[in-house]
């Protein structure tokens, strides 16, 4: 951990955050940060392995959650079928119905297990050329059992004909997955009455792509505001303190930033911008 | 009197969950018992649609978005409905179960689940209703006769229950014995009580209710 800690330290940014609004600095030189990234890679690489397998530990009990949803359907389908045919006049139309719906709930289930592997797995970092909406619908499967598990609901809102993006997707889905799981249980350990989480795509006036993703909860004290992007500063009992630096760095390797505003009317709203690929 | 009101009411099961998977799944199995079934995808929906006076039983999600199924069976407590409650759970959700079950949940069941325990406990939670329902009615037709009396009647009804002989009633009231006597003839005839002990009863039974009397009325005999 302690060379997480050094390697953090030495990415974080180095500017005094303005207390409103407060981002992830953008390097200030003209070389690609792809470069930077490429110098640390080893370590960056198995670090951010690190944190997304303990994202995914934290998830599994969501995984669960909705795994069961299918098995449950599955279940009822199949034992009803049973009682169907054990009938002499068993209508074979309703039997094939269900068997129908046992199929796709299977195809569902598996579909789950293989976000959760495409989430997992150590790839090195391969950025290509990517539609920032495509990077948010792929993982919204995986946050829904987090947003049933808080009992929040989850609303997205996807810019049009927005330019590609060149990242990493599973390192994006990274950073959306933090920010969430964030928004989430801020909402849930406030008790807010009124639990959305909304994620948002859209271009900037800069001609930058921003994703948000803003909640309903209290928001972020002023405190916090300062050392959230400190590693191992967390607010939570059993938080890893890495979510958001991590989501940084990764955001900073994209030449990007990471950033913060308050959410209207209340919450949390956090925002990651990307370079978007010249048109070609 | 039972039957015929099954006839005219048979039990509805509401099946409320947000998954619409596991919700045509149930409505799927439930009917293919035999069992009338409406499924909701919220909790909101169904509450907007709940008629107290229908007999049935629900099964419930625990978790839900915008009303979980712990605020809605809160609801329903708060509305005074007695429909038996049926929660199904994910794994990893027993606290929530056990506070469900101190809310007065009938029962709970863990996600996936064999169909015969869930057609079990149905079963056992639409006789349930069907008893509270009962036990409501006999209350309602119980009060509505000892309502019929006059304040006078009232008066003799609960000196006779405190087991006053008609002398000493006679004598509290400042009337003759003979007064007493039709007061107390009417009482009986008026409550449809064939003894003095049945009378107790009945009266005992109307004071354990009454903090609840506001519950009755939507099942009041049509």
């Amino acid at each position: 951990m302690d060379t997480c800690k050094a390697l953090l330290q030495a990415t974080k940014m180095t500017q005094p955050p303005d207390p409103s609004t407060i981002s992830g600095t953008r390097p200030a030189h003209g070389n690609r940060p792809s470069s930077d990234a490429g110098a640390l890679e080893p370590l960056h690489g198995r670090m951010l392995h690190v944190s997304r397998l303990a994202t995914i530990g934290e998830m599994a009990a969501g995984v669960a959650h909705e795994l069961n949803q299918p098995l449950t359907a599955i279940a009822n389908y199949a034992q009803a079928c049973d009682r169907l045919l054990a009938k002499p006049d068993a209508d074979l139309g309703d039997v094939r119905q269900a068997l129908r719906e046992i199929a796709a709930q299977a195809v569902r289930a598996g579909e789950i297990i293989r976000r959760l592997r495409a989430l997992a797995r150590a790839n090195p970092i391969e950025r290509t050329s990517t539609d920032i909406n495509a990077v948010v619908t792929e993982i919204l499967e995986l946050l829904q059992p987090d947003a049933r598990l808080n009992e929040a609901l989850l609303a997205v809102e996807l810019g049009d004909d927005l330019p590609q993006v060149n990242v990493d997707r599973v390192q994006i889905q990274h950073v959306i997955v933090n920010l969430a799981r964030n928004g989430f249980e801020a909402m849930n350990s406030s008790g807010s009455k009124l639990r959305e989480l909304k994620i948002r795509t859209a271009q900037t006036v800069e001609g930058d792509i921003e994703l948000c993703v803003c909640d309903s909860g209290p928001g972020l004290a002023p405190e916090v505001l300062e050392r959230m992007f400190d590693p191992f500063f967390s607010t939570k009992p059993d938080g890893t303190g890495l979510g958001l630096p991590i989501s940084n760095t990764i955001a900073r390797a994209h030449g990007g930033s990471l950033g913060y505003r308050p959410n209207r009317p209340r919450g949390a709203c956090f925002y990651i911008r990307l370079p978007c690929e010249p048109h070609a | 009197m039972n039957a015929l009101e099954a006839k005219e009411h048979p039990p509805i099961v509401y099946v409320v969950d947000d998954d619409e998977a596991v919700r045509n799944s149930l409505r799927f199995l439930l009917r293919s018992v035999g069992l009338a079934t409406q499924t909701w995808a919220s909790a909101g929906e169904f509450l907007a649609s709940y008629r107290p006076n229908q007999p049935g039983c629900l099964v419930l999600d625990v978790r839900m978005p915008s009303m979980s199924g712990l605020e809605l069976q809160q609801q329903l407590n708060l509305r005074g409905a007695i429909i038996p409650v049926i929660f199904i759970t994910g794994h990893g959700d027993i606290p929530m179960a056990v506070e469900a079950m101190q809310h007065g949940a009938f029962d709970f069941l863990q996600k996936p689940f064999r169909d015969q325990d869930l057609i079990d406990r149905i079963q056992r939670a639409l006789a349930k209703d069907a008893k509270s329902r009962a036990a409501l009615k006999e209350l309602a037709r119980i009060r509505s006769r000892l309502e019929s009396l006059t304040p006078r009647e009232r008066e003799v009804m609960q000196l006779m229950t405190r087991g006053k002989p008609n002398k000493v009633m006679a004598a509290d009231l400042g009337v003759s014995q003979r007064t007493v006597e039709i007061h107390r003839a009417r009482v009986m005839e008026k409550s449809g009580a064939t003894s003095l002990a049945q009378l107790v009863r009945m009266v005992m039974d109307l004071n354990l209710e009454s903090p609840a009397q506001t519950d009755v009325n939507p099942v009041k005999a049509p």
